[in-house]
């Protein structure tokens, strides 16, 4: 259940970030950016000072739309680099600015809207064909930002995201159309008013409904295709994961054991602990603070295993917090199995059975057992230990033999002062 | 860890094996002695129902995780082989057999109908007495599956049930027989230690057996699914 952490257990993308190549081929970065990553992109690719790019982008539009024109070309032509692959160089313009996206994108939306308002006022004044190039500009805006949602990994992004990434796209879709529809409605009714709305409204309202009715089947294959592929690459990451578990510790332990097939103690020991560590990784969840008492008993036991490669059946019913009693108790059950896998025989038991005003635990091996009068000292003072640490906290200590074994059994009672509420909140099962 | 094999069963015990590895079925088969006899083997849920239905044996040695059926494992095969009986009308029984220490999954397969509950690092000796226990109807408990009935049925902290029939709690006699099968104690010593047969302590078994397959006592549920110490 101590999983070391390894660099192989670090949450990784599945995908290569691909660092380096990135400084040279024209991409357009995910971070940084704020419309399509055309300019920072470019500017990455080239070497500039991305507002320098942005600068000659922005007059480039007055020049008949032609920076427009480039800009989309740019879009459709530059991949896009892989999701949420670190920037290589960091850019001017993240530094002191968190990357707040929807604000960012709202920013930038509004922006859009209130100069298209503005030069559609110029409309009455100036008539250089703006009534053409404005809508048409305004549609391309809001295609750019509506369409920037399938980008191949901003979509992946966009469907897993977060609450958070996915309202930011929910916002750059609204936006994009409300954009694109005024668009085409100015286009569409050139200087004919509201009343003309309705004649060209109507129809391609219609057009649009037949459209949608054909594109449906289409999109929600192509939705199911990206939940699918979404599940894949979710699926693959937990395969990764679980393999750079494995390879960690079950290849390596097995490796291990080929080396030692000589020690048959030592190949049981590596068994042992491995598929403890195993058994932690898969089943056990959080269990509890590492005071509590069960947990010390576990650890303890554990402990006893890896020292001398025996197994122990180890048992725990009931938990409650570490107190001096239960740090005293637990010394003496660790004498007490040493004494088990020392001088019995296995299969050992243990069960520490923790209730409400006694905690008692019992060590048995199946050894011959031992006459007391012929142990030697130090073993005698072992167990005096068990018993003189048990006695000292108000508890008992006693050694049985039985037909096939001996038992230690320990007892501890709990007093109502020390005792501390056994319905701890992260412990359950005591009541 | 059950001793004293009984001869009940003169004829040898018929066995199928369900455990998808097949290296687990060869290693089971070499360790059992000529008092059973492999009828059948199956490695997923579908095949396991077919073959039980085919052979009727004694006893069912049912791995817990098994591909297959509705993903639930071994108690998809219990339910997929409920009423089938054996030649002489006994119903054919299942012991749960797993690596798996998630109390859920055992608990799950023994609430869907097996009589026992034993760890694969079991050796050979005590899976045959296992199995032939099982095939005379009465239940094995592991030392763990005792301790998490002690700690479901509140019997830890001291709950104890005041008429034998009540299902949501253990009697006194009960939760002894499972404290001592918790200790490690063999059937036999725990009927030597609490000065009962060895019938006795199996009923007993067998009774906290039914009580954990009928219980509605939440806590069975709440703490298996929560705890994952089986």
């Amino acid at each position: 259940m101590d999983l070391v952490p390894t660099p192989y257990e670090l949450p990784k993308s599945p995908i290569d970030p691909g660092r380096g190549r990135a400084v040279y081929r024209l991409e357009r970065p995910v971070q940084g950016r704020y419309v399509g990553g055309v300019c920072a992109g470019l500017a990455e690719h080239l070497g500039v000072n991305v507002r320098h790019v942005r600068l000659a982008f922005l007059l480039a539009c007055f020049a008949g739309g032609a920076g427009v024109a480039a800009y989309l070309i740019l879009w459709a032509l530059t991949p896009q680099s892989l999701g949420g692959a670190p920037v290589p160089r960091p850019r001017p313009m993240d530094e002191g600015q968190p990357a707040n996206e929807p604000l960012r994108n709202l920013v930038v939306g509004v922006g859009l809207l209130l100069v298209g308002g503005g030069l559609f006022a110029q409309l009455h004044g100036v008539n250089l064909r703006l009534g053409v190039l404005i809508p048409l500009v305004t549609v391309a805006g809001g295609a750019v930002l509506a369409w920037s949602q399938l980008d191949d990994a901003e979509r992946g992004r966009w469907l897993v995201g977060g609450s958070e990434g996915r309202r930011a796209g929910l916002l750059r879709l609204v936006i994009g159309i409300a954009l694109a529809l005024i668009g085409v409605v100015v286009l569409a009714t050139q200087g004919r008013g509201l009343a003309g709305l309705w004649d060209v409204g109507i129809p391609a309202v219609a057009v649009l409904a037949g459209a949608a009715l054909i594109a449906a089947p289409w999109g929600v294959r192509l939705w199911n295709d990206l939940r699918a592929e979404q599940a894949q690459r979710i699926r693959e990451t937990e395969r990764a994961d679980i393999a750079a578990h494995l390879h960690d510790s079950v290849l390596q332990t097995l490796a291990l054991i080929q080396r030692k097939a000589a020690d048959p103690a030592e190949v049981t020991r590596l068994a042992r602990a491995q598929e403890r560590e195993l058994r932690g990784w898969l089943y056990a969840g959080p269990r509890g603070s590492r005071s509590s008492l069960a947990s010390a008993v576990t650890e303890v036991a554990h402990e006893v295993e890896d020292v001398h490669g025996i197994p122990i059946e180890l048992v725990v019913t009931g938990d409650r917090p570490l107190d001096a009693g239960g740090t005293a108790l637990v010394r003496a059950l660790r004498e007490a199995l040493l004494n088990a896998v020392c001088h019995g025989s296995v299969p050992v038991s243990a069960y520490v059975e923790v209730g409400s005003d006694l905690v008692e635990a019992f060590v048995r091996d199946h050894g011959p057992g031992f006459d007391m009068s012929a142990v030697p000292a130090d073993r005698l003072g072992v167990r005096e230990s068990i018993l003189g640490r048990m006695s000292r906290q108000g508890g008992s200590a006693a050694v049985r033999r039985l037909e096939r074994g001996t038992e230690v059994s320990l007892s501890l009672p709990l007093t109502t002062a020390e005792s501390q509420p056994v319905a701890q909140p992260d412990t359950e099962g005591t009541q | 860890m059950m001793s004293e094999p009984k001869s009940l069963h003169p004829a040898p015990i018929r066995l199928v094996l369900v455990d998808d590895h097949r290296m687990f079925r060869s290693g089971v088969k070499a360790e059992l002695d000529e008092s059973m006899v492999i009828v059948g083997e199956a490695p997923d849920v579908d095949s396991a129902i077919v073959v039980v239905a085919e052979t009727r044996p004694d006893v069912v040695l049912l791995d817990v995780h098994l591909p297959g059926g509705n993903g639930n494992g071994g108690s998809d095969v219990i339910s997929g082989s409920h009423g089938v009986t054996t030649e002489s009308g006994e119903p054919v029984r299942f012991l749960a057999l797993s690596v798996s220490d998630a109390a859920e999954d055992v608990i799950a397969v023994i609430r869907a109908g097996a009589r026992g509950y034993v760890t694969k690092t079991i050796n050979g000796n005590d899976l045959t007495d296992a199995i032939r226990r099982v095939a005379d109807g009465d239940a094995v408990f592991s030392p763990r599956l005792a301790g998490f009935v002690l700690d479901a049925f509140g019997a830890a902290a001291g709950e104890v049930a005041l008429v034998d029939e009540e299902l949501d709690r253990l009697s006194t006699r009960e939760r002894e027989v499972m404290r001592l099968i918790a200790r490690g104690y063999q059937y036999k010593e725990v009927a030597k230690e609490l000065f009962i047969s060895i019938k006795t302590v199996e009923t007993h078994v067998s009774s906290v057996l039914r009580k954990l397959q009928l219980s509605s006592r939440h806590e069975l549920t709440a703490w298996a699914v929560g705890r994952h110490l089986l």
